[in-house]
C-alpha cells in the first residue's frame, strides 16, 4: 500500500512538474536565470521521482480503500502546495519560506490572498506560476492525473471525490478517466477563449493567458498590484465578470450541454438559484452605488465585477468595495457566505446547500400548518431528495465551525473582530480579499507567521470540503496514540 | 369458442361461468383436488386435476384444437411459462396471462408496445398475447367511472373518431327532435350511438326522440367534439379537487392517468384543459412510506398520513370540501363506509373500489355513486378479450352493460353481403353499426342504411354487453 501511495504521490508531482514548463519558458524568453534556475530544480526532482518510480513499478495501482482515499488526497494536496512554494522561494522572490507557502496554498487553493505588497516588482515568470497554480488547483490536480494517468483505476473516484466540491460527485460516463477527460477538455477550452478575448482586448499575452488562468481557477491573483482594474479596459472587466461566473457553474453541467441534455442544464436547481442570487445582488448593489456615483455605466460595471468575483470566489477587483454604502458592502458581504456551484471551481458553501436547507426550511413550515401532509424535497427536478438535508446542514455547521475557529485564531494574533471574521470567511470559502485590515487593497503580508501557517489549513480544508482535510488529521492523532 | 382456464381460484371460476354462460366449450384446469372437486359440482365444463404447465396435461385434455388458453393461477411465473410453453408448440392458440407483479407487467408491456412500434408483425412477448394486470385494469375502470360519471367520456378510437358522452342542456337545438329530424339542423354531421334517459341506456333507432336532460353518446371526429358540443350545449363538470383514500398501487395507478395526464378531447373540448384534467388531487394513506412515494411520483399531488377516519385531518384540510371521493385502499369495506360518510358530509360524487359485484347494491344503498368491483373487473377484462378472432378490441360503456366492438366482418358471418336496413329491421335494438372502414380503404366512414358489408370491412358497432349473438353476427360464425 505504501508503495501505490509514493507511486501517486511521485506521478503527480511530476505532473505539476510538467506544468512548470510553460513559466520556464517565460523566464527563458525574460533571460531570467535565477527564476529559471527555480523552475528546473523542483521539475528535474518531481521528474526523477516520477521516473525511478514508473520505471520500477509495474502493473495497475492497488486500489485505495475509502479512508486511505481521503488520506492520500489531502496528502497529495499538502504535497503540491509544497512542491508549488520552491519555484517562489527558490527565485527569491518570496524570501521567507512561510510566505512562499502561504502563497503557494493561495494559489493551488484558488483563494487568490497574497503575501506581496508590490506584484508588479515580481519576475513575469513567477506571476504567471502564481495564476497557474490557481488553474491547477482549480478543477483539481487529482483530477488532471486520472484523466491523464491510465494507472488509477477504480480507485481514481474516490480521489476525485475528495477533491471535487460540492456534494454532486457524479459520474458524467462510465469510465471515471473520461469524465476527468471531458471537464479538463471543458476547463481548457474555456481558458483558451478567455485568453484569446482578453488578448484582442488589449492585454499582452502573458498577462491574458495569466489572467485566463486566474479567472477560470477563480482564483485571484493578478499581474497587477491593482488587479484587473490597473488596465482600465472596460472590455476586459465585462470579460472576467462573464468568466468568472461562468467558472462558478458546475462543470459538469457544461458537458451535459454540450451533450445535448438541454433539459438537465436548464432544470438544474443550483444554476437557476445561481443565477437569480447574481441578478438580485447586482440589481440592489447597483441601486443603492448608483446614488452616490456620477458614471452610472462605470458604478453598473464595478458592481457587476465586484458581485461576480466575491460570489464566485475570485478576488479579483476593479474597486474597493469596502468604500463602498453601507449598505452595497453588506451585500457583498452575504455573498461571501453563498459560494458557487458545485463540481465549479469555486469556494465556499455553494449555491446547492443552501437550496436545499431554504427547500427544507419551506417543507417545516408548511408542516407546522399541514401537520398530516408528507411533504419532498425536489432538487434539479428530481423528487425525494430528503437525504440531502442532513448531509448539507451538517457540512453548513462544520463550515461555520472551522470559520469560528479562525476566527478565534485571528483574534489571538491580534487582528480585529471583524477583521478576523471576514478574513476566516474569506480564507475558508477561497475567496481572498475580506474586510477591514486585510479588505481589496490591503495584503496578507503583515499578519503573523503562526496565523499564516493556520490559515493555510484553513484555505486547504475549505478548498478540500473540510472533510478530507479533518479526516487526515484524525488519523494522524489516532496514528500516534 | 373451446377455451382452456388454468387455475380454478374465484377469478378462474367467475370466468369459466360467464364463458359458460355465452356457450363456449371450457376446459378448467387446476391441481387442486378440493378446488376440482368443487368446480365440477358448480359447473357444465370439463374439469381436469394437473398442472397447468405440464404439456402431456394440456395435450391430453385437447389444447391442439383450443381457441384461446387463459392463465391465472396464484404465480406469475407459471402462468408465463405455461402461454410461453403453449406458444412454442401450438402457437395458433390465443394466449392471456395473469400478471400480478406490477414491475413484470409494466416491463413487459413497455417491451411489447416497443417491438409492436418497430415491427407490427411481431410474434408476442414469451408467446403471450394478452398480459393482464388486475391493478391496471381496476384503475382503469375507476378511472372510466371518473370520467364518466363527473367529467365526461370520450371513448378514442383509432382512425381519428371518437365516442363522446354529452348531456343536452336546456336550450339545445337537439331538444323535441327524433334521430331522423337532426339531420335538419345546419352544421350537424354526427352520429347517435346511445341514449341515456335518466340513467338507463338504449340504442336508439330513428324515431327515438331526445329531450333535454338526456345523455346521447355522439359517434364523432375527434377535432370536432367542440362542435358536437356546441349542439347539446353542454357544460363542464367542475372537477377541481379529487380526494383519493389509499395510496396503494391502485391509487397510484390512478394518479399515472389522471394526476398528469395530458388533456383529453374532452377537456380540449371547453379550452379549459388544464382545470379539467389538472384536478388538484389530495391522497389520504395511513402508512407514511406510501405517501412518501405518492409525492415523489406525482409532484403536483398533495398526500397526507393519516387515518381516513380522524375526524380532524379531514376537519383540518377541508376535505369534505372535494367534489369526487375516490376511496381505493386494499380495504374494501373500509372504501365503502369512507364513501357513504363522505357522501352524508356532502362530497358531490363517490366511488368506491369494493371486492366483488355483490357490493354493488350495498353500495347503492348506502348513497355510493360508483362501485367498482375488484374481481368483476378483472373477469369483464378477460372477457373482453375472449370474444373470436375477428374482434380486435372491446370498449365498456355503462359498467359493461353496452359494448363498443371493433372487429373485421368474417367471411363466415352472416352479416357479409347485406346491407345495414336489412340487419337493423332483422335484429331490432340489438346493434347499431357506427363506424365502417371497406377493406383496403384507409379511412372510416359513417354509415347508412344502404351500406352493404362485406367481408373484410373494419366495423365499429355497439351491442348489449355480453351479446354473443350480435358478435357471431358480425364477426364470426361461431
Amino acid at each position: 500500500m505504501a508503495f501505490s501511495v509514493c507511486r501517486i504521490f511521485t506521478y503527480i508531482l511530476g505532473l505539476v512538474g510538467t506544468s512548470m514548463v510553460l513559466p520556464l519558458l517565460v523566464s527563458f524568453m525574460d533571460g531570467d536565470a535565477s527564476s529559471a534556475r527555480a523552475f528546473l530544480i523542483p521539475m528535474s526532482v518531481g521528474w526523477i521521482a516520477a521516473l525511478s518510480f514508473f520505471l520500477v513499478a509495474r502493473g495497475r495501482l492497488r486500489i485505495l480503500d475509502v479512508r486511505n482515499a481521503f488520506g492520500v488526497a489531502a496528502g497529495v494536496w499538502i504535497a503540491i502546495c509544497l512542491f508549488g512554494a520552491l519555484p517562489l522561494y527558490l527565485s527569491g522572490a518570496f524570501p521567507s519560506p512561510v510566505d512562499a507557502v502561504f502563497e503557494s496554498v493561495s494559489g493551488f487553493t484558488t483563494t487568490g490572498a497574497s503575501v506581496c505588497a508590490d506584484i508588479e516588482s515580481l519576475p513575469r515568470s513567477i506571476n504567471l506560476w502564481r495564476c497557474e497554480t490557481h488553474w491547477l488547483g482549480g478543477l483539481g490536480v487529482i483530477a488532471l492525473a486520472v484523466a491523464l494517468i491510465p494507472l488509477l483505476g477504480a480507485g481514481g473516484f474516490r480521489l476525485i471525490k475528495a477533491e471535487t466540491t460540492g456534494p454532486d460527485k457524479t459520474k458524467l460516463t462510465t469510465l471515471i478517466a473520461d469524465t476527468a477527460k471531458t471537464l479538463w477538455v471543458v476547463y481548457i477550452a474555456l481558458t483558451a477563449i478567455e485568453a484569446i478575448l482578453l488578448w484582442g482586448f488589449g492585454l499582452g499575452v502573458i498577462d491574458a493567458i495569466a489572467h485566463a488562468f486566474s479567472t477560470l481557477g477563480t482564483g485571484g491573483f493578478s499581474t497587477r498590484n491593482a488587479s484587473v482594474g490597473a488596465f482600465g479596459i472596460p472590455a476586459v472587466e465585462w470579460t472576467c465578470t462573464a468568466f468568472m461566473l461562468l467558472a462558478s457553474v458546475n462543470f459538469g453541467l457544461y458537458c451535459r450541454f454540450i451533450t445535448g441534455r438541454w433539459d438537465e442544464f436548464c432544470r438544474d436547481s443550483e444554476l437557476r438559484t445561481l443565477v437569480l442570487v447574481v441578478l438580485t445582488s447586482i440589481a440592489v448593489v447597483a441601486a443603492v452605488q448608483c446614488g452616490v456615483s456620477a458614471d452610472f455605466g462605470r458604478a453598473v460595471r464595478d458592481v457587476a465585477f465586484q458581485v461576480a468575483s466575491v460570489i464566485s470566489t475570485t478576488g479579483f477587483m476593479t474597486s474597493d468595495y469596502t468604500t463602498w454604502q453601507p449598505a452595497a458592502q453588506m451585500v457583498i458581504f452575504l455573498l461571501f457566505f453563498v459560494g458557487g456551484c458545485s463540481g465549479s471551481t469555486a469556494g465556499g458553501i455553494k449555491v446547492v446547500r443552501w437550496t436545499i436547507l431554504a427547500k427544507s426550511l419551506a417543507n417545516e413550515f408548511r408542516r407546522i400548518l399541514h401537520p398530516h401532509e408528507v411533504f419532498t424535497l425536489r432538487i434539479n427536478g428530481e423528487t425525494g431528495r430528503e437525504s440531502f438535508v442532513p448531509v448539507a446542514a451538517s457540512f453548513v455547521f462544520l463550515y461555520f465551525a472551522l470559520v469560528l475557529v479562525t476566527t478565534f485564531a485571528g483574534t489571538l494574533s491580534g487582528l480585529d473582530v471583524f477583521t478576523a471574521f471576514s478574513a476566516s470567511l474569506s480564507m475558508v470559502g477561497n475567496v481572498g480579499p475580506a474586510f477591514g485590515g486585510l479588505g481589496p487593497s490591503a495584503n496578507y503580508g503583515d499578519i503573523a507567521a503562526p496565523l499564516k501557517g493556520f490559515y493555510c489549513f484553513a484555505m486547504l480544508a475549505g478548498r478540500l470540503e473540510i472533510y478530507t482535510m479533518l479526516i487526515l488529521i484524525g488519523r494522524a492523532f489516532r496514528h500516534s496514540r | 369458442m373451446r377455451i382452456f382456464v388454468i387455475g380454478a381460484g374465484f377469478t378462474g371460476m367467475q370466468l369459466a361461468k360467464e364463458l359458460v354462460a355465452e356457450k363456449n366449450d371450457v376446459v378448467l384446469i387446476d391441481n387442486d383436488a378440493e378446488r376440482v372437486r368443487h368446480a365440477g359440482d358448480q359447473l357444465d365444463c370439463a374439469v381436469i386435476e394437473g398442472d397447468g404447465n405440464d404439456l402431456d396435461t394440456l395435450e391430453k385434455a385437447g389444447v391442439a384444437g383450443a381457441d384461446a388458453l387463459v392463465t391465472l393461477t396464484q404465480d406469475d411465473e407459471v402462468n408465463m411459462i405455461t402461454c410461453a410453453l403453449v406458444d412454442a408448440v401450438h402457437p395458433r392458440v390465443k394466449k392471456i396471462a395473469r400478471v400480478r407483479n406490477y414491475a413484470y407487467y409494466r416491463a413487459s408491456d413497455a417491451a411489447r408496445r416497443r417491438v409492436k412500434a418497430e415491427n407490427p408483425e411481431a410474434p408476442p412477448l414469451y408467446g403471450i398475447d394478452v398480459m393482464l394486470n388486475p391493478d391496471v385494469e381496476v384503475s382503469a375502470a375507476i378511472d372510466s367511472a371518473m370520467a364518466h360519471g363527473v367529467v365526461g367520456d370520450v371513448i378514442e378510437l383509432d382512425g381519428g373518431y371518437g365516442i363522446v358522452t354529452l348531456s343536452v342542456e336546456e336550450g339545445s337545438p337537439l331538444a323535441g327532435l327524433s334521430l331522423r329530424q337532426l339531420h335538419t339542423l345546419e352544421g350537424w354531421r354526427f352520429l347517435v350511438a346511445f341514449v341515456e334517459v335518466e340513467g338507463v341506456m338504449s340504442l336508439p333507432s330513428g324515431s327515438t326522440v331526445i329531450n333535454a336532460g338526456d345523455r346521447i353518446g355522439v359517434v364523432v371526429p375527434l377535432e370536432e367534439i367542440p362542435a358536437a358540443g356546441a349542439f347539446t350545449r353542454t357544460k363542464r363538470g367542475d372537477l377541481k379537487r379529487v380526494v383519493l383514500f389509499g395510496a396503494d398501487r391502485i391509487g397510484s395507478l390512478i394518479l399515472d392517468r389522471r394526476a398528469q395526464n395530458r388533456p383529453s378531447a374532452w377537456a380540449k373540448l371547453f379550452g379549459r384543459a388544464d382545470e379539467a384534467h389538472g384536478a388538484e388531487f389530495a391522497v389520504v394513506d395511513r402508512d407514511p412510506d406510501k405517501c412518501r412515494e405518492i409525492v415523489r411520483r406525482h409532484p403536483g399531488v398533495r398526500a397526507f398520513c393519516g387515518d381516513v377516519t380522524d375526524e380532524s385531518l379531514l376537519g383540518e384540510e377541508d376535505l369534505f370540501g372535494c367534489d369526487l371521493l375516490v376511496a381505493a385502499s386494499g380495504n374494501h369495506e373500509l372504501n365503502l363506509v369512507t364513501a357513504a360518510y363522505m357522501k352524508s358530509r356532502g362530497v358531490r360524487k363517490t366511488i368506491a373500489l369494493t371486492a366483488n359485484a355483490s357490493y354493488g347494491e350495498i353500495a347503492r344503498k348506502l348513497g355510493v355513486d360508483v362501485a367498482v368491483p375488484m374481481r368483476g373487473t378483472v373477469v369483464d377484462a378477460l372477457m373482453g378479450h375472449l370474444r373470436g378472432r375477428h374482434v380486435q378490441s372491446v370498449h365498456s360503456v355503462s359498467n359493461r352493460r353496452f359494448e363498443i366492438l371493433v372487429g373485421n366482418v368474417s367471411p363466415a358471418s352472416r352479416a357479409a353481403g347485406r346491407n345495414l336496413r336489412e340487419l337493423m329491421e332483422q335484429h331490432p335494438g340489438e346493434a347499431l353499426v357506427l363506424l365502417r372502414r371497406a377493406a383496403g380503404a384507409s379511412a372510416d366512414e359513417l354509415p347508412c342504411g344502404s351500406t352493404t358489408l362485406a367481408p373484410g370491412d373494419r366495423v365499429v358497432l355497439i351491442a348489449r354487453g355480453r351479446d354473443v349473438g350480435v358478435a357471431g353476427l358480425f364477426f364470426g360464425g361461431e
